[in-house]
């Protein structure tokens, strides 16, 4: 796959405050990169200079193999940018607010009418079209800002932070049509604070922290550098105790530890082996006769990767 | 060439002012018109003043110059209300529309930013000269109804007052031994055309140019109004500067005047509120064109 993104060295001073200090970063044609990081890390100054609003005092990125200094223009055909607050016009009307920035993309006006039609259509507004944009709820407006950067059918979508501030119903309607977009064929730079957000979308993830990137890959990577061992959940009925001393005798588990938080029979063990010595492990634990109740992976939870990579430093 | 001139027709931010325009209720509601007493008194009152200043003035002439009676003196009864009339509407608009012009345009830009939409306007294609143009031509066309109003009557305040023998510092040059009071009636007339457009364009202009630097809209317009009134008083008294020194001695001494066939005071009284004008007209264009460049550079 093709580089869409490249950014070499960039570096931001506002003053004496550095919100970007060198940070190199590519992304790939058609993925969907989640660009992770806690707030005032830095994510909004690389989209800005991405989106051609902000020069760096250092550095260099190219976008879809155009300068983003030198080719603006070149750039800003190829990027649909939403910033992350709404940027609308209150007092007018849906499909004139789209009419005026596919006028601004020198889209001609005999195709606009079709193309407001497939947009709103798109992000499921075609209902609300002639209604004014105040109107519209928080969720709606976000729908509408994309479908705004989708007017001149661009290459890269740069996402600030999509999913903020929506409710949980309208979140998954954000990501869903990120999967569409994402089938359409666009590169889609996206970014969070929380990872948990948008990390199940995305293709690729960069962590960023204080203007560095802390790490860089894909999700599954970004799981196995957290976490060198699997922690497994074991819940059994009865015979507790016989199944800790059966469990001990396996060379894989490392270490034996009794949940009592319920009373119940669980065990959490941690695990050094495979997918199948752990298969091995579940199915002659059964077959010895214990009966087990629960045999689940303790996933690393998103959230857990985040913490362990990040320090909470803010610059 | 057509294709340019529609071009002009379809820009888009142009189109999106215009369109705001038209959303604009002309019916201010009720509540407004408790005000009504307020401004009409405020208007009679400038409107009786500007009114009796002219018609002294227009009155000065014919009774000096104008034998009574007969088509003078016929024209002097219908003509000096009619141009008190039109002089004190004239004279309204034309100091109303520079002040009101800069309260549109130092919103705009910064307006923009404040909602987070310029940054989305300089993410598509507009170049930033089309959003800065788009933004003066919408203010101006938001003006249009006064706009169009002084356009015409302009020339009948002009014609009338020149006709009439106008100025009453015509006469006073004349008395003082001016030889071609024309030749200052006609360079002050042009300059008297072309002196509200300047002054509106500059201001609008100023307007522009803060909002463009300012980051909140409330600032940008107190700004402005500062900067206005500073450019005022600096073209005011350069004017007067210039007078002082190239005019009015000669006025004072008419044998200080250079010769007597070309009329050089005359020529000068006249040229300096054209220049004035000119220089209106340069400050337009290069502050537009700086407003161009600072948005450009960030």
């Amino acid at each position: 796959m093709a580089t869409i993104i490249k950014v070499k060295g960039l570096t931001k001073r506002y003053g004496r405050l550095t919100a970007l200090k060198g940070l190199d970063l590519t992304v790939e044609e058609g993925a969907i990169f989640g660009f992770v990081g806690p707030n005032g890390a830095g994510k909004t100054t690389t989209m800005r200079i991405l989106a051609t609003l902000l020069r760096p005092t250092a550095g260099e990125a190219w976008v879809a193999g155009h300068s983003v200094f030198k080719e603006r223009r070149d750039v800003r055909r190829a990027i649909g940018y939403m910033p992350d607050f709404f940027g609308v016009y209150g007092d007018m009307k849906v499909w004139e607010y789209l009419d005026f920035f596919a006028a601004c993309y020198e889209i001609p006006v005999e195709t606009r009418r079709r193309l407001i039609g497939d947009l709103l259509e798109l992000v499921d507004l075609a209902h609300r079209r002639d209604d004014y944009v105040d109107a519209l709820s928080r969720g709606m407006k976000q729908r509408l800002c994309l479908a705004r950067s989708l007017a001149h059918d661009p290459q890269v979508l740069i996402l600030d932070e999509p999913a903020s501030g929506l409710d949980p119903r309208a979140r998954v309607e954000i990501r869903e049509l990120l999967r569409e977009l994402q089938a359409m064929g666009k590169t889609i730079f996206v970014s969070s604070h929380i990872l948990s957000e948008i990390g199940e979308i995305c293709t690729h993830v960069g962590i960023i922290e204080a203007g560095e990137l802390v790490a860089l890959g894909t999700l599954d990577e970004m799981r196995q550098l957290v976490r060198a061992q699997r922690v497994v959940k074991i819940g059994l009925l009865e015979r507790v105790d016989e199944a800790q001393a059966w469990l001990a005798t396996w060379p894989d588990v490392m270490q034996i530890e009794p949940v009592v938080d319920n009373g119940g029979g669980d065990l959490q063990i941690t695990f050094a082996g495979d997918d199948e010595s752990l298969a091995r492990l579940l199915s002659q634990m059964v077959g010895a006769g214990f009966p087990v109740l629960l045999f689940r992976e303790e996933t690393g939870d998103l959230e857990d990767v985040f913490m362990r990579l990040t320090k909470g430093v803010v610059s | 060439m057509r294709a340019r001139w529609q071009s002009t027709l379809d820009h888009p931010m142009l189109r999106l002012e215009l369109r705001r325009i038209r959303r604009v209720r002309w019916w201010p509601g009720r509540r407004f018109f408790l005000f009504y007493p307020v401004v009409l008194g405020a208007t009679l009152g400038c409107g009786a003043i500007v009114a009796l200043s002219a018609g002294l003035s227009n009155l000065s002439v014919p009774v000096r110059f104008l034998e009574p009676g007969g088509i003078q003196m016929a024209a002097l009864v219908t003509g000096v209300p009619v141009i008190c009339l039109v002089g004190t509407a004239t004279t309204l608009l034309s100091v109303a529309l520079p002040w009101i012009a800069p309260a549109l345009t130092s919103a705009t830009i910064a307006r923009e930013r404040e909602l987070g939409t310029l940054d989305l306007l300089r993410t598509t294609l507009l170049t930033e000269r089309s959003i800065v143009l788009g933004k003066l031509g919408g203010c101006l066309a938001r003006l249009w109804p006064g706009i169009l109003a002084l356009a015409l009557l302009t020339p009948f305040q002009l014609v009338g007052t020149s006709l009439l023998g106008g100025y009453s510092s015509t006469i006073g040059m004349v008395a003082l031994g001016a030889k071609q009071p024309w030749l200052w009636l006609l360079l002050a007339t042009v300059a008297g055309w072309l002196k509200p457009w300047g002054d509106l364009v500059l201001n609008a202009a100023i307007g522009l140019f803060v909002s463009v630097l300012a980051r909140a809209s409330s600032v940008a317009v107190a700004v402005t109004y500062g900067a206005v009134i500073v450019t005022r008083v600096g073209l005011w008294s350069l004017e007067m500067l210039l007078m002082s020194v190239l005019v009015i001695p000669a006025m004072i001494n008419p044998m200080q005047q250079l010769d007597g066939q070309i009329g050089l005071t005359e020529l000068m009284a006249g040229l300096i509120p054209l220049a004035t004008v000119l220089l209106e007209i340069t400050g337009t264009v290069l502050l537009v064109w700086a407003a161009i460049w600072w948005l450009k550079r960030t």
